[in-house]
């Protein structure tokens, strides 16, 4: 914290920055130790008042000194990180290429064109959340807001079934299935929590009422948001105002994922860019400055008769494509017969440049 | 704005910043609403909460409720049969009743054959996989087909009156209506349309098709102005949709794909813009395999009797439907799928 950073420059009323200032209070320094009353007592600005302010410039909740705030090494960050477990796709390939699925913590947008699987990943997350603890999954809630009307409960039931009856196989073997008694498609549904979206506002308020409704449901580790750009691309004709609601938003996001520790993923549309002189290509909709608001960026794609993930942004892992597919029973590998066509194979094939650069 | 049950103070604060309405206090930032009120963080805080609760939205419910349908009657998802039991059963049921439905096709594969079949089915009580209500039907391409509409009328009236706890006059509730430019469109679909909608008779809007005012009205250079006249038809559409509880079906063309690796000949028209805002995509398409039909005499009526060539019915993409085909023809009656 800067101890000599001045009291004029923290957004407090301009009332209470002059008894502030009349009181002699003039640097973060000089509020330091101090509680809410003796502050109230000496500058005359009330009681609760004080204790907001002293709130705002020590970050503290104005008792005693701010030993709330420890410092962490980078080492305790990674420490930390690596403990925290992954939601699983489902997809070996895909898992492998997030680094062992979606992240906690952590803003995960993926990307497609329509028809690429965006939402049947979105709903095979939403399930996966809630495997039980001792198949080593988060047995978790999760809040499902959907903006475009594409959640259809009956696709979701196949999903969820073919998962428990997974389960509960992996689970046989160990004669362990008393535990899972309770992981019935049932109860993996009534833990979803399922928000509808119809305009932008109604999206912001949503998002903006999601803290108190996690501090409620202690389990939730897992928000998707299904698309973030539909009700961001049609009707505005302010482009600032996009980017700084979309900025907010964003904000809003990631400081759910790290206070929560949850894991946020969004979808995005793709649109076309078109540059003088050369040809168009697809990227992810809702410009550049999105482009910052998400941790991992994942574009899926098809080629051919198959589909594929491709790693486009990540801080810790190299870019990569994977195929996956989209099956019944949900998010699957793509088996090929040669076991030996693994992804370190199919990645060469597809981009060599790629690989050399990264090793 | 003033109903909202917080301190006077704060709204008192906000009337003088004329801030007026949920949306500019939910698209400002903290700091600026702030700024222009001289409100303390923890009141913006205590605002903002407010206003977001106020916002009037749906309720947030598990998905479980959903399944039973114990949840606001707008999120329980309904399918409309389309009059062959094999296209039902792939399509798990029929065409859902929330979001746009995408019919694309080139010419004579039988777009305008489905539009008006589904125009008859969406009439059935919800018994027999109808949604009891009528149709509107937006024609932009050409005039609307009438007579064809008549003989599969008096078909389908046959077909169905035995099912029928009352007969039904088929041709009474479908609504018709000619748009020839953009701005007939627009006046139809933000005027004329909610208002036949509110009276609750309608369960149905046909656009019939979106490809052909969106190709012909725009220059090359208008590329921008297209996407976004698009997308706000399409948000317009999405909502009627959500508000009334009715699918939306839109025919669309195809045009021919340019990428040379594409496996596909024909793409959809009006590109990706369009695409993004599709909730389900089917594609139709004529294959240059001939079969006879076989002739019946029905009740005095003949069906059958000619050839014809064999059509396929595809979904592209749908969120609740894996892909696939069915190879159909259509005949005095309508669409069938071939068994």
């Amino acid at each position: 914290m800067q101890t000599q950073r001045e009291l004029s420059s923290f957004p407090i009323a301009p009332v209470h920055k002059t008894k502030l200032a009349a009181a002699g209070f003039i640097i973060v320094e000089d509020l330091k130790g101090m509680k809410p009353s003796e502050l109230s007592k000496e500058t005359g600005i009330g009681m609760e008042e004080s204790l907001d302010i002293l709130k705002l410039v020590l970050g503290t909740d104005g008792k005693g000194d701010n030993s709330g705030h420890v410092d962490k090494s980078a080492l305790d960050i990674l420490k930390q990180e690596q403990s925290l477990p992954h939601i699983v796709t489902f997809s070996e390939q895909l898992d492998n290429m997030l680094g062992g699925g979606v992240p906690l913590c952590k803003i995960t947008e993926f990307c497609g064109a329509p028809g690429t699987g965006k939402t049947q990943i979105c709903m095979q997350l939403a399930v996966d959340a809630q495997i039980p603890e001792c198949l080593g999954g988060l047995e978790a809630e999760v809040i499902y807001i959907d903006t475009e009307g594409s959640f259809i409960v009956e696709r979701l039931v196949d999903i969820v079934t073919a998962t428990v009856e997974h389960c509960k196989e992996i689970a046989g073997g160990d004669q362990d299935s008393g535990e899972l008694g309770d992981f019935t498609p049932e109860r993996v549904l009534s833990r979803m929590h399922y928000y509808r979206c119809h305009d932008y506002i109604e999206l912001l308020a949503t998002i903006h009422l999601l803290p108190d409704f996690i501090k409620q449901h202690s389990k939730v580790r897992l928000v998707i948001v299904d698309s973030v750009a539909f009700h961001f691309r049609h009707d505005f004709d302010d482009m600032s105002l996009r980017t700084r609601l979309l900025t907010s938003t964003a904000q809003n996001l990631i400081k759910l994922a790290t206070t929560f520790e949850l894991a946020v993923v969004l979808t995005n549309q793709m649109t076309t860019k078109v540059r003088a002189g050369e040809s168009s290509q697809l990227v992810p909709a809702l410009g550049e400055s999105w482009g910052h608001a998400s941790t991992i960026r994942v574009i899926l794609y098809w080629e051919g008769q198959e589909r594929y993930a491709w790693l486009y942004k990540s801080p810790s892992h190299r870019e990569a494509r994977v195929p996956y597919q989209v099956t019944m029973g949900g998010i699957r590998d793509v088996v090929t017969e040669d076991e030996s066509h693994n992804d370190d194979t199919v990645d060469t094939d597809k981009n060599p440049t790629k690989r050399q650069r990264v090793t | 704005m003033e109903k909202l049950d917080i301190n006077p103070r704060i709204i008192a604060g906000i009337r003088k910043a004329s801030l007026r309405t949920f949306e500019s206090i939910l698209s400002l930032s903290t700091p600026d609403i702030e700024r222009s009120t001289n409100l303390s963080s923890g009141d913006v805080h205590v605002l903002k909460t407010a206003v977001a609760q106020a916002v009037p939205k749906l309720p947030v419910v598990s998905a479980l409720d959903i399944l039973h349908r114990d949840c606001p009657e707008t999120l329980v998802v309904s399918k409309l049969t389309t009059g062959c039991d094999v296209i039902d059963k792939a399509l798990r049921g029929g065409i859902l009743s929330q979001g746009i439905t995408e019919i694309a096709g080139e010419s004579a594969s039988g777009k305008t054959q489905l539009c008006l079949q589904i125009s008859l089915t969406v009439q059935l009580p919800q018994k027999l996989g109808g949604l009891n209500g009528g149709a509107a039907y937006i024609c932009t391409e050409d005039i609307f087909p009438n007579k064809r509409l008549h003989q599969m009328i008096q078909h389908f009236t046959r077909k169905t009156s035995a099912k029928l706890p009352k007969p039904i006059n088929f041709g009474d509730r479908i609504f018709i209506e000619h748009v020839s430019d953009m701005e007939d469109l627009t006046k139809c679909i933000k005027m004329k349309l909610p208002l036949l909608l509110s009276k609750g008779v309608i369960k149905l809007v046909v656009v019939d098709s979106v490809a052909a005012l969106f190709r012909c009205e725009y220059e090359a250079w208008e590329m921008v102005k297209r996407s976004k006249h698009l997308t706000s038809f399409a948000a317009t559409l999405h909502q009627l949709s959500h508000q009334y509880g009715i699918p939306i079906v839109c025919v669309n063309q195809v045009t021919d794909s340019m990428k040379t690796k594409e496996t596909r000949k024909h793409v959809p028209a009006l590109g990706l813009t369009w695409a993004n805002q599709v909730t389900c995509r089917i594609m139709l398409s004529r294959t240059n395999h001939q079969i006879s039909v076989p002739k019946q005499v029905v009740n005095s009526s003949v069906i059958g009797g000619f050839q014809t060539c064999v059509r396929h019915f595809e979904v592209i993409f749908a969120p609740h439907l894996p892909m696939l085909k069915v190879p159909f023809i259509v005949d005095q009656e309508g669409i069938k799928a071939l068994t």
